[in-house]
């Protein structure tokens, strides 16, 4: 039996009446047809659908369905555009989903002063339409920023290949209005550079949905910059290509991006799009510089000289606009292309320290060979984030399970290494078992204590981030228990 | 209330008679009694005791900010002098983790051969401790290229209620897992725990520094060429200051424009160009050690001289139309939208209040806030050092201030709502 199971039965019709009077008849989604669609996020592995789906458009429609529910003890889950990739958006012990993708609207631009109020299911890459034309950019661009949502963005503290130089989602959002899981509605920050007070604007950031829902944010906007370089340098095998990244960093350059394929994914994205990449290189880094249009030549310069020296049998700079948009629709195409290769893939998520680089790659490539599963790898590597990606099939019980043990080992690996269990995908359900692999029982006992700040009955999101050793929840994964 | 005798007394039994001792200087007026730990244990028996006990307890750097917000001096001052070591430095992978007690200036000193630092400019960075670039979250004029260090703290630990060591985040650069208890413990003053070691990612040093200079006879102009500045290319700084803060730069006693760039030679020639185009007027460049002179002269630029001094926060195109309506000295972050605001007025109690309440009206009619950085003695009981947050967000601080220090010994009273 499915955990939600024991929670259907409260709701009852008075509920799903309420929640109509509320949010309106197109609002709710009750059939178990539909609600099917809304099973798992990015992180497919594990399935659970809710036993309901409300679809607030306001911050008050918000406000009264939350309230509903808290006067009902009734947990919720919140969901953006479901593009998340380690389970956060899975219903564990959460009957009800509240769905933000209708809260769409660009509430107010100001350039003068650089911000941009917006409505938390705005579409991320809209941000950056909105403001495009008078030259500025939202700078956090998670790969699926086409999808994505700002408020899912706000949940997972979003990165992207951007974040090398200009940071993650924290350091562009300034204020958020955030719904409490007992209905109330807090505005925290704003506008400003600074806030009054403790900074719980960025306590609410990356908290994974656990504090409750936000439905309006301020973000910052920045000044496109005037001119970028996009090279494409060629390598052997992934060991060089990691020490050219080492090589390039330690030269004092900050590149906008560095991004690494290694031969699984050149050759998968090749098939798929033939976007020209090198067909029988072991590994390539996409390197774009950006900043002031009359010194960018030098420092591309300076880059692929110190690529060169690294190994690369070929550095390429993109000539104009469409190559550079190529070379990026190749990297952000990768997942995609990925999923020609086998039925399901879970794509991972770590750290490592700059420099461990090719000592993880190598651990990575040991564990597939163990467990017989191929792994491709696309990550960001100027900021040591790596992003295995397994291959499986999900109807084959015994590599799910390799999958998921594979996933355990690389990450153990990461910690060992001094890095972390996630660099912007979150811990949601999939990473709860190895949190004590990074903090010990007080520090989880802290991180509870700030979130029932927000949320003492932990009805928001229930069951996600913390482990409770001891207790598990079944999800639909065969033999895979939610440790909560 | 046991006296303050007895509690050092109390303090040499748990860690130490050497680790006890009487304020000096100007930490007279944040401690009654300074304790020396020399680890996080000994913090931690501290922090136990002061629960047990209810003793107000407080990390204090140098004293400048805790001296200037406490009504009264806590009763146990923690001097992290002890704890003042880089714990690891790893150039390649551009971090380092320091203990609290090291200074900001020292900090860069292990950096400076292997040519990176951590590009936060607090004032008087040999007198600002690692730990007070948290707790009080200082910065300077380079914030507006290189952030605070809320965007480059990426791991923190430190001795919360219970005397429990926690620790949030790691030593890479990039990091999401748990949440984000360093952004709480930053710009918390204190009023959380204490912070017994800090992980920060650091930046190269850039190529070279070069100054412009221009001055307007009004505020509007200034800002309006430092917003043009901003828009033209990505400047170090961008500080704004009025007549008689200028004056003390050795300047002309006008509204002038400090904007500072790095780069190659290619770039520095652009920003030249492009601060010549933008100033729409006379402007002067200095380079070398003229320009590092004259940097360090702003950068440390002591508002302390001033009867009042505070710090105005609004949205970045507001700063011009507060500013010339506060009718106050200044020194602005140009773009950033925040400015230390002062008066060397004469004032009482009464006058200082309303002085104060003056530039509060002004900064919330722009949805901004102001904090108090420094007030005369005389002045200071009279004063509210903190604005206050909305209903809703105080209430949250005040359940976080509870569910972090049940036993409310952290730095008490003297923070937002009186936290």
């Amino acid at each position: 039996m499915s955990d939600n199971g024991k929670f259907a039965r409260q709701l009852d019709s008075g509920l799903i009446d309420e929640l109509r009077a509320i949010a309106g008849d197109r609002a709710i989604v009750s059939h178990p047809s539909e609600l099917k669609v809304y099973e798992c996020d990015g992180w497919t592995i594990e399935k659970s659908a809710p036993d309901l789906l409300v679809m607030p458009r306001t911050t008050e429609e918000t406000s009264a369905i939350l309230a509903a529910l808290w006067r009902r003890n009734i947990a919720f889950v919140p969901r953006g555009a479901g593009t998340g990739l380690s389970g956060g958006a899975l219903p564990v012990g959460a009957p009800v989903m509240i769905c933000t993708s209708r809260m769409n609207r660009i509430v107010a631009i100001d350039l003068a002063s650089r911000r941009v109020e917006v409505e938390s299911g705005v579409v991320n890459l809209h941000v950056t339409n909105a403001v495009k034309d008078a030259g500025f950019f939202y700078a956090p661009d998670p790969s699926s920023q086409q999808a994505c949502t700002i408020g899912g963005n706000i949940a997972e503290n979003s990165g992207g290949p951007h974040t090398l130089k200009y940071g993650v989602t924290a350091n562009h959002v300034l204020g958020v209005t955030l719904v409490l899981p007992n209905g109330q509605v807090v505005e925290l920050g704003g506008p400003c550079e600074e806030g009054c007070g403790y900074d719980l604007v960025g306590a609410v950031v990356g908290a994974e949905g656990t504090v409750g829902i936000v439905t309006r944010a301020t973000l910052r906007i920045m000044r496109e910059p005037q001119a970028h370089r996009t090279m494409l340098a060629t390598f052997a095998d992934a060991d060089q290509a990691t020490r050219a990244v080492s090589a390039i960093i330690a030269a004092g350059i900050v590149p906008g991006a560095i991004e690494m394929m290694d031969r699984l994914i050149i050759r998968a994205v090749e098939d798929a799009f033939h976007v020209g990449l090198p067909a029988d290189a072991g590994a390539v880094l996409i390197i774009e510089l950006d900043g002031l249009a009359s010194a960018l030549d030098e420092h591309a310069a300076a880059v692929m000289s110190i690529a060169r020296g690294s190994g690369a049998s070929e550095v390429r700079l993109a000539r104009d606009e469409a190559e550079r948009a190529a070379l990026w629709k190749a990297r952000k195409r990768a997942f995609g292309a990925v999923g020609r290769l086998a039925p399901n893939y879970a794509t991972q998520d770590g750290v490592v320290p700059r420099t461990r680089l090719p000592d993880i790659l190598r651990v990575i490539t040991a564990v597939g060979i163990k467990y017989g599963l191929a792994i491709g790898n696309v990550f960001h590597a100027g900021d040591g984030n790596i992003h295995p990606i397994i291959l499986y099939d999900e109807r084959e019980p015994a590599q799910v399970r390799a999958a998921i043990e594979a996933g355990r080992e690389i990450l153990t690996a990461c910690v060992a290494m001094g890095g972390s269990l996630t660099g912007e995908h979150g811990i949601g359900v999939e990473k709860q078992g190895e949190m004590p692999l990074l903090f010990s029982p007080d520090d989880l006992i802290a991180m509870t204590e700030l979130r029932r700040v927000f949320d003492p009955r932990e009805r928001s999101n229930p069951n996600k981030v913390i482990p409770r050793p001891g207790a598990c929840v079944e999800v639909s994964a065969p033999h895979r228990q939610v440790p909560i | 209330m046991t006296d303050s005798a007895e509690i050092a007394k109390q303090i040499a039994s748990l860690i130490g008679g050497d680790r006890v001792r009487a304020p000096r200087g100007i930490e007279t007026r944040a401690a009654a009694v300074i304790a020396t730990p020399a680890s996080s244990a000994e913090i931690a028996e501290i922090v136990r005791k002061c629960e047990a006990d209810r003793i107000p307890v407080a990390a204090i750097g140098a004293a400048r900010t805790m001296a200037e917000i406490r009504r009264t001096p806590v009763a146990i001052g923690i001097s992290l002098e002890r704890m003042a070591r880089v714990v690891a430095y790893e150039p390649h992978d551009m971090t380092i983790v320091a203990q609290p007690g090291i200074s900001v200036a020292d900090l860069n000193a292990a950096m400076e051969q292997s040519g990176q630092r951590l590009p936060v400019d607090p004032q008087n960075p040999q007198a600002t401790t690692a730990g007070a670039l948290i707790a009080a979250h200082h910065a300077g004029p380079l914030r507006l290229s290189e952030g605070t260090a809320r965007d480059l703290l990426i791991g923190i630990q430190y001795v919360g209620h219970g005397g429990r060591l926690i620790r949030s985040g790691g030593r890479v650069v990039k990091n999401v897992a748990g949440y984000d208890l360093m952004k709480l413990m930053n710009g918390s003053f204190g009023t959380l725990g204490i912070i017994t070691e800090a992980a920060f990612k650091v930046r190269p040093i850039p190529d070279d520094y070069t100054l412009a200079l221009a001055s307007w006879p009004d505020v509007t102009s200034a800002f309006a060429a430092a917003r043009a500045f901003s828009d033209a290319a990505p400047f170090a700084h961008l500080e704004v200051t009025s007549p008689q803060v200028s004056a003390t730069l050795g300047l002309a006693p006008a509204f002038s424009l400090l904007a500072g760039f790095s780069g190659t030679r290619a770039e520095v020639d652009y920003f030249r160009a492009t601060a010549a185009r933008c100033a729409a007027g006379p402007v002067q460049f200095l380079d070398g050690a003229d320009a590092m002179i004259r940097y360090c002269a702003l950068r440390d630029f002591d508002y302390r001289t001033a009867s009042l001094a505070a710090q105005v926060v609004v949205p970045p195109d507001e700063l011009a139309r507060v500013l010339g309506s506060c009718g106050a000295e200044f020194r602005a972050h140009g773009a950033s939208g925040i400015a230390q605001i002062m008066t060397h007025d004469a004032l009482s109690a009464d006058t200082a209040r309303a002085t104060l309440l003056r530039w509060r009206e002004r900064a919330r009619g722009a949805r901004g806030h102001v904090r108090v950085l420094h007030a005369e003695q005389e002045t200071r009981a009279a004063l509210a050092f903190f604005d206050s947050p909305n209903g809703g967000a105080l209430e949250l601080m005040r359940a976080l201030k509870a569910a972090f220090d049940p036993a409310n010994i952290f730095n008490p009273g003297c923070f937002v709502g009186g936290i």
